[in-house]
């Protein structure tokens, strides 16, 4: 008998140890995955991927990628599963087409309001219909009734990302491995009995057409070897020099364009029945040959009360980095604003070690106070006693962005700004980052978010080091097409290391298009012909995102409805529009249709409590368990004193 | 033996019974110092103290029209912050900016009121520069505790109440969580 129990005992928690070791979490997705529901919420077991075919086509900085998965039922029984897809931060999903045995489930963008509509009737009425939701930050899911057991499902999808360009290189990566198994606390012994797991090998096929606009000094496969056959121009197109490798590790792909010594511009088009869209990508200089040229500085921190405690001294600590960069032939002035204004000096001084040392004692005395008014500033910041002067002048503005006034300033900056530019920098926990970058947006500068004080320092050298190497200022950039309608409307300067990108609609295919700007104390320009060109490189839908970053910024009264307009002629997932998925069977199709089940499987010790990053704040006290329990011992006791006597 | 067994459950059941009640005291008393405090927030004060340890300032209030409730909402929701009041989770958006601003409390102390809560209904925030927005419930959703959607950044003006769930729950520590979505 005892060795019966033994023996059960032994089966039980292998069994269990066997599912749970299976086992992953939402959070644990790297790579598109097929999941199937357990009876244990949040816990999935992820499907095998049969198959994985990727098309990753690339013009200047947009990527549109094609990913068609094929994944197979691993249980024995019919089953509910979610498609999740996580994407890098830039990136998002507007198409998709899931094929089940005999059933089509497409995509379709929607007003946010309809799309939750037509996906609750399709629940109400036992269809099969999924919302695509962003279930964790840059996580997608779809989820999937009814796959038979052993049963194939095709899940195709199309996003859109933009790429990163760092140290004169452009990367791309594509996440192709599962995430490693979770192993949950306390059932290290169980898992020591469980059988060890075979790798599947999951064949995956890459192609990529790739035209970077410039001609390449390198095509680097960093993490497989690769094939670029070159095609015409700066076009390639590159496979994996085998054919099918094993989904092992991630693909990361790199290019280095072959710039020169000045500054470089490349127009790509997209023609489509809504007109014709072409993308401006202006690209810095490999090296800079000249030295970098004088600016005028000015520093703008703000001291109110809730920049107290950490925020501020984080501002302090960024403010004299910079105070420490300056170079003798600058010109710098310090201002900081709570309720009112203090300016160090009447007008920007030369950069003498004296000035930055009075500079430093000022902002090292900086105080929390109370009130923030950021107009009056703004104004001070942004009053330039020598407007006409070809210097640089560069505004850096340290704040958390909390005002209420948002439009007012936003006015006052796009009517003021002149020859200056707006640098904001956002310092503390919550900073209003809506503001500070639709500010910087208005400024012609850039938004840098610092959350943490460990960041300080990262984060405000690689702002000082672009500020200082300024490569082309007063960017233009002119069509012979009176309609054409660009985004954004207001140019930024070229930067070392940061190309410019505009999109602009186009009202005909074929025209000429002229980028210039300053280089220093000469002018610089680059003609181009627009000519029309059929093929999806995303364009359109990059003009179309970054119309409705416009929108936003300017926050009209009708927001919803003009960015919901957009958003729904251009098949874009936005705050207002969702991709809802449809089940599209033709209702003579007789699918075997069986019952949608959640597969059960065994909780092991460990797997109660929460992480404190992934978790909603507790919100019960124990006060009526205190309670309850408190009158029920009062009431025994009542009961055993009666009892005595 | 059976008389020191009585005195023994009578005097944990008092100790219990004190406890629980001094939650709720602290959930209700605590409500007035912070009304105290959120005026001196509103004549200008920045960061004004409830009482003179306070790691937690008022920011804002909430108030139900249609419930006759309001409450003092403080920065941050840790379980501190909520003995007293409804808490701000850090990293959403302030009340009153644009964006997702999340708040959460007791489902036996303050957010005791979202059970009465109906879509469609009014609540309103005031915001120490003294504005005032009207949010209108869009949706009541039950869920769990990692449905982190819940605190995504949105656009517009959004307000999302969560509390824990089912509100006749005895024990907590619930994974359960109820959630009431408003906009502007």
């Amino acid at each position: 008998m005892k060795r019966l129990i033994l023996a059960l005992a032994l089966l039980l928690t292998t069994a269990a140890a066997f599912a749970q070791n299976d086992l992953v979490k939402l959070d644990d997705v790297h790579s598109g995955t097929m999941l199937i529901q357990t009876t244990q919420p949040g816990l999935y077991i992820p499907a095998p991927a049969v198959d994985t075919d990727v098309k990753l086509h690339i013009r200047g900085l947009i990527v549109r990628g094609q990913v068609t998965q094929t994944f197979r039922n691993p249980a024995s029984t019919c089953a509910e599963a979610i498609y999740a897809f996580p994407l890098p931060e830039n990136a998002t999903v507007d198409r998709m087409r899931l094929t089940v045995g005999q059933r089509v489930i497409e995509g379709e963008i929607k007003e946010r309001g309809d799309a939750k509509k037509v996906y609750e009737q399709a629940k109400s009425e036992g269809k099969h219909a999924s919302l695509l939701e962003q279930e964790r930050p840059n996580i997608f899911t779809v989820n999937v009734a009814n796959i038979a057991a052993g049963e194939e499902v095709v899940v195709a999808i199309e996003y859109q990302q933009t790429i990163e360009y760092r140290d004169g290189a452009f990367s791309l990566r594509f996440p192709t491995t599962i995430a490693p198994r979770y192993v949950p606390n306390g059932v290290v012994d169980a898992i020591r009995i469980s059988p060890p797991v075979t790798p599947a090998p999951n064949p995956i096929h890459i192609t990529v057409d790739l035209d970077a606009g410039f001609a390449l000094r390198e095509i680097d496969g960093v993490t497989h070897k690769i094939d670029a056959t070159p095609q015409s121009g700066s076009h390639y197109v590159v496979r994996l020099e085998n054919a099918q490798v094993p989904a092992d590790r991630d693909f990361e792909l790199r290019w280095l364009p072959d710039l020169g010594s000045e500054p470089k511009s490349a127009v790509f088009t997209e023609s489509s029945k809504s007109g014709t869209y072409a993308l401006i990508m202006m690209m810095p200089p490999q090296t800079q040959r000249r030295e970098a040229l004088p600016k005028e500085s000015i520093f703008v921190i703000v001291n109110s009360g809730s920049m107290e405690g950490t925020s501020l001294n984080e501002a302090k600590t960024a403010l004299q980095l910079a105070l420490d960069r300056l170079s003798p032939r600058d010109r710098f002035n310090v201002m900081a604003f709570h309720d009112h204004t203090v300016v160090l000096w009447p007008d920007a001084k030369e950069a003498t070690k004296d000035a930055v040392g009075e500079a430093k004692s000022f902002v090292d005395a900086l105080k929390a106070e109370s009130g923030t008014e950021m107009l009056p500033a703004l104004e001070a910041a942004l009053n330039d006693t020598h407007a006409d002067s070809q210097e640089i002048r560069q505004v850096i503005f340290m704040t958390d962005g909390q005002v209420g006034n948002e439009s007012e300033l936003f006015q006052y900056i796009q009517s003021h700004l002149g020859r200056s530019r707006l640098f904001t920098v956002g310092i503390g926990n919550a900073p209003n980052s809506h503001f500070m970058r639709s500010a910087s947006r208005l400024g012609r500068g850039t938004f840098t978010y610092i959350g943490d004080i460990a960041q300080v320092q990262e984060k405000m050298t690689s702002l000082f080091e672009k500020l200082e190497s300024p490569v082309l200022s007063d960017v233009e950039i002119r069509f012979d097409d009176p309609a054409a309608e660009m985004w954004p409307r207001r140019i930024p300067d070229l930067y070392a290391g940061q190309p410019v990108i505009v999109a602009v609609k186009l009202s005909q295919p074929n025209g000429r298009v002229v980028a210039s700007g300053r280089l220093g104390t000469t002018e610089w320009s680059d003609t181009h012909s627009v000519a029309s060109n059929d093929e999806e490189s995303g364009i359109a839908k990059l003009w179309a995102r970054q119309q409705i970053e416009s929108i936003v910024d300017e926050a009209p009264s009708d927001m919803k409805q003009k960015v919901t307009d957009v958003a729904l002629q251009y098949h874009l997932v936005t705050e207002y529009t969702s991709l809802v998925a449809v089940d599209r069977t033709p209702a003579d199709a007789k699918g075997a249709v069986c019952e949608a089940r959640k597969v059960p499987v065994t909780l092991a010790a460990g797997w109660h409590g929460t992480t404190p990053d992934g978790s909603l704040p507790q919100t019960a006290t124990p006060a009526p368990l205190m309670l309850i329990a408190g009158a029920l011992l009062l009431g025994i006791a009542a009961l055993i004193a009666r009892m005595q006597s | 033996m059976k008389k020191r067994l009585a005195l023994a459950s009578a005097l944990a059941g008092l100790l219990l019974l004190s406890n629980g009640a001094y939650i709720y005291a602290k959930a209700r008393y605590g409500q007035f110092l912070l009304e105290r405090a959120w005026a001196r927030t509103r004549s200008g004060e920045a960061n004004a103290k409830p009482w003179s340890w306070a790691d937690t300032a008022p920011i804002a209030r909430l108030e139900f029209p249609a419930r006759g409730a309001s409450y003092i909402v403080l920065s941050g929701a840790s379980g501190r912050t909520m003995a007293w009041g409804p808490g701000h989770v850090d990293g959403t958006a302030m009340p009153n900016a644009p964006g997702n601003c999340a708040i959460s409390a007791h489902r036996d102390t303050q957010f005791s009121v979202l059970r009465a809560v109906r879509i469609g209904e009014e609540i309103v925030v005031e915001s120490a520069d003294g504005s005032r927005v009207k949010y209108r419930v869009k949706e009541t959703r039950v869920t769990n505790d990692r449905d982190l959607a819940l605190l995504a950044p949105s656009g517009g003006r959004m307000l999302t109440l969560i509390t824990c769930y089912p509100f006749d729950a005895v024990t907590p520590g619930g994974h359960g969580r109820y959630a009431v979505i408003a906009e502007k």
